[in-house]
C-alpha cells in the first residue's frame, strides 16, 4: 500500500520538523538573553545566560506537554459531556474505532462558524475541539468526515508540529508586547546608560513585532497543502464515504461570519483548524489550507 | 584490512537492523488484525447486554410479537454462551438482523415508539451497529495491510523466513451500515 508508505515518511518528517523547531526555540532564547545582557550590563552576563537556559527549557517543556491546553484554554473550549453532546462523541468513537487511534479527548468551543481543530503532542495525548456551529449545522456523515480529518491530522503526528508552532508563535508576539510596552525594563540598567538601554530595548520590541508576523507565514506555508488533502483523503478512507466530508466543506464554504466571530481566534492558531477561521475567500501562495472547492473536487472524484 | 573489518562489521549491523524491523514489522501487523477483532467482540458483548432492557420495554407494549421475541433472544444468548469468535459474530449477526425486525415492528405501536426508554436504547444500539460496523472495517484494513505486507517485496523474502503466510482470517462482509428507518 503505496500510501501507507508516504503516512510513515509524513510521520517521521513531522517528529524530525518539531524537534528541530525545539532546538531553534532554545537557541533563539539564548541568543535574546545574550542580547538583553549585552545592552544592560556585560556584568549581568552569567546570571542572565543562566536565567535563559532555565526559561527557555521550563517554556519547552511547559509548551510540549501543555501544547493542547494552551490551544484549546486560548479558544476557551470546554471539555464536551458525553451526555450533552453524544453526537459528537458517536462520531469520534465511529473514527477512532475506524482509524485504530486510541479515543481523543473532545473539547467543544462556543461559535457559530463551522470549524473544528485537532491539537496534543501525539495520538495518546490528543484532543480534538469543534464548534457549537458545526455540531448544529453537520450531520453525522458530515461530522464523522471533519472527525475524520482531524484523525488523520492526528495519527501523523501533524498536530505535534502545528501545536508547537502555533505556541512559538504566540509567545514571540507576547515578548513583543512586552518589550515594547515596558519602560520599566530600563531601571534594571545603569543610571547613565538610560537613554541606551530604552532605545535598545525598544528595537527589540520591534524586532519581535516583526518576527511575529513572519513566523506566522512560515508555518503556513510549512503546513503543506498536500498534508490537508492527505488528510482529506484519510479521511475518506475511514469513513467510506467521501461525500460526507465533501458536503461538510460545502457548508463550511456557504456560512458567512461576521468579523466579530472570526475575532474570537488567535491568528497563530489559524493553520490547526479544519477551515481557516481568517481567509475565508484569499486563496493563493500564502493561504494556509488549499482552495475548500479544490478539496471538495477531489472528493467528490474519489 | 582494518577498514574492510569496519564495513564488514557495519554491514552485518545493518543486515541484522533490517531482519528485526521486518520481524517486528509482522508482529504490530498480527498484533493489530488480533486486537481489532477483539473491539469487534467488546461491542457484539456491549450489544447483546442491552437486549434484556429492550425486550422488557417491547413487552410492555407489543405482547404478542412472540416469534420475534424469541429469535432476539436466542441470537443473544448464542452470543453469550459462543465459545469462539466466529461463533459469537454469526450470533451477533443474527441478532442485527431480528433487531432490525423489532424496529420494524414497534412501527405499528405507536405508544411504544413513543416511549423514552426505547428511543433511548434504539438510539444505543444503533450508535453500537456503527461501531460495529466501523471495527470490522478496521479489521479488514488490517488483514489488508498484514497480507500486503507478507506479499510485497522485500516483505516477501522475510514473511516466508519467519513463516508468516498471508493467512485466511475471518471473511467479515461490511454490512450495509443502513440503520433500521423508524419514522417518528
Amino acid at each position: 500500500m503505496a500510501d501507507r508508505i508516504s503516512f510513515h515518511d509524513q510521520i517521521q518528517r513531522n517528529k524530525i520538523k518539531s524537534f528541530l523547531l525545539i532546538i531553534l526555540i532554545f537557541i533563539f532564547f539564548l541568543i535574546l538573553g545574550y542580547i538583553i545582557s549585552l545592552i544592560l550590563d556585560p556584568g549581568y552576563f552569567f546570571i542572565i545566560m543562566i536565567f535563559s537556559i532555565i526559561f527557555s527549557l521550563s517554556y519547552i517543556l511547559i509548551s510540549y506537554y501543555n501544547s493542547d491546553k494552551i490551544a484549546l484554554s486560548s479558544v476557551r473550549a470546554k471539555p464536551a459531556s458525553k451526555i450533552e453532546y453524544s453526537k459528537f462523541f458517536n462520531a469520534a468513537e465511529n473514527m477512532s474505532l475506524a482509524s485504530g487511534l486510541p479515543m481523543p479527548r473532545l473539547y467543544v468551543m462556543d461559535s457559530s462558524e463551522i470549524n473544528a481543530f485537532a491539537s496534543g503532542r501525539d495520538p495518546r495525548h490528543a484532543v480534538i475541539c469543534v464548534t457549537t456551529g458545526a455540531l448544529k449545522a453537520l450531520d453525522k456523515q458530515e461530522l464523522e468526515g471533519v472527525i475524520g480529518h482531524e484523525m488523520s491530522h492526528i495519527a501523523n503526528y501533524d498536530i505535534r508540529f502545528m501545536t508547537l508552532t502555533a505556541v512559538l508563535i504566540g509567545m514571540i508576539s507576547i515578548i513583543a508586547q512586552i518589550f515594547l510596552r515596558s519602560l520599566w525594563f530600563s531601571n534594571m540598567g545603569g543610571r547613565d546608560r538610560d537613554g541606551k538601554v530604552q532605545v535598545g530595548l525598544i528595537l527589540i520590541g520591534i524586532l519581535f513585532a516583526i518576527l511575529a508576523p513572519i513566523a506566522a507565514r512560515l508555518v503556513s506555508l510549512s503546513i503543506s497543502r498536500k498534508r490537508e488533502f492527505l488528510a482529506d483523503s484519510t479521511a475518506a478512507k475511514f469513513t467510506r464515504y467521501p461525500p460526507g466530508l465533501a458536503s461538510a466543506l460545502k457548508k463550511i464554504k456557504k456560512e458567512h461570519i461576521d468579523e466579530k466571530e472570526r475575532k474570537k481566534f488567535a491568528s497563530a492558531l489559524a493553520p490547526l483548524f479544519i477551515s481557516d477561521p481568517f481567509k475565508k475567500k484569499v486563496s493563493g501562495l500564502f493561504a494556509t489550507h488549499p482552495d475548500i472547492d479544490e478539496r471538495i473536487r477531489r472528493l467528490e472524484r474519489m | 584490512m582494518i577498514t574492510f573489518l569496519w564495513t564488514l562489521i557495519i554491514a552485518i549491523f545493518l543486515v541484522v537492523l533490517i531482519f528485526i524491523y521486518y520481524f517486528n514489522k509482522f508482529i504490530v501487523l498480527g498484533n493489530r488484525i488480533d486486537n481489532s477483532l477483539s473491539q469487534i467482540d467488546v461491542q457484539l458483548r456491549k450489544r447483546a447486554d442491552l437486549v434484556p432492557n429492550l425486550l422488557n420495554t417491547v413487552k410492555g407494549y407489543a405482547k404478542y410479537e412472540k416469534g420475534i421475541m424469541k429469535e432476539v433472544t436466542d441470537a443473544r444468548k448464542a452470543i453469550m454462551g459462543g465459545n469462539t469468535i466466529e461463533k459469537r459474530m454469526k450470533a451477533g449477526a443474527e441478532l442485527q438482523s431480528a433487531l432490525k425486525s423489532v424496529f420494524a415492528i414497534a412501527e405499528g405501536y405507536p405508544q411504544l415508539r413513543a416511549n423514552e426508554n426505547f428511543l433511548h436504547l434504539q438510539q444505543e444500539l444503533s450508535a453500537i451497529e456503527d461501531r460495529i460496523a466501523y471495527s470490522r472495517q478496521f479489521y479488514n484494513d488490517s488483514i489488508l495491510s498484514y497480507n500486503n505486507a507478507t506479499k510485497q517485496f522485500p516483505g516477501v523474502f522475510f514473511a516466508r523466513l519467519y513463516g508468516k503466510k498471508a493467512k485466511h482470517f475471518l471473511q467479515i462482509p461490511t454490512e450495509s451500515r443502513a440503520v433500521p428507518k423508524v419514522e417518528f
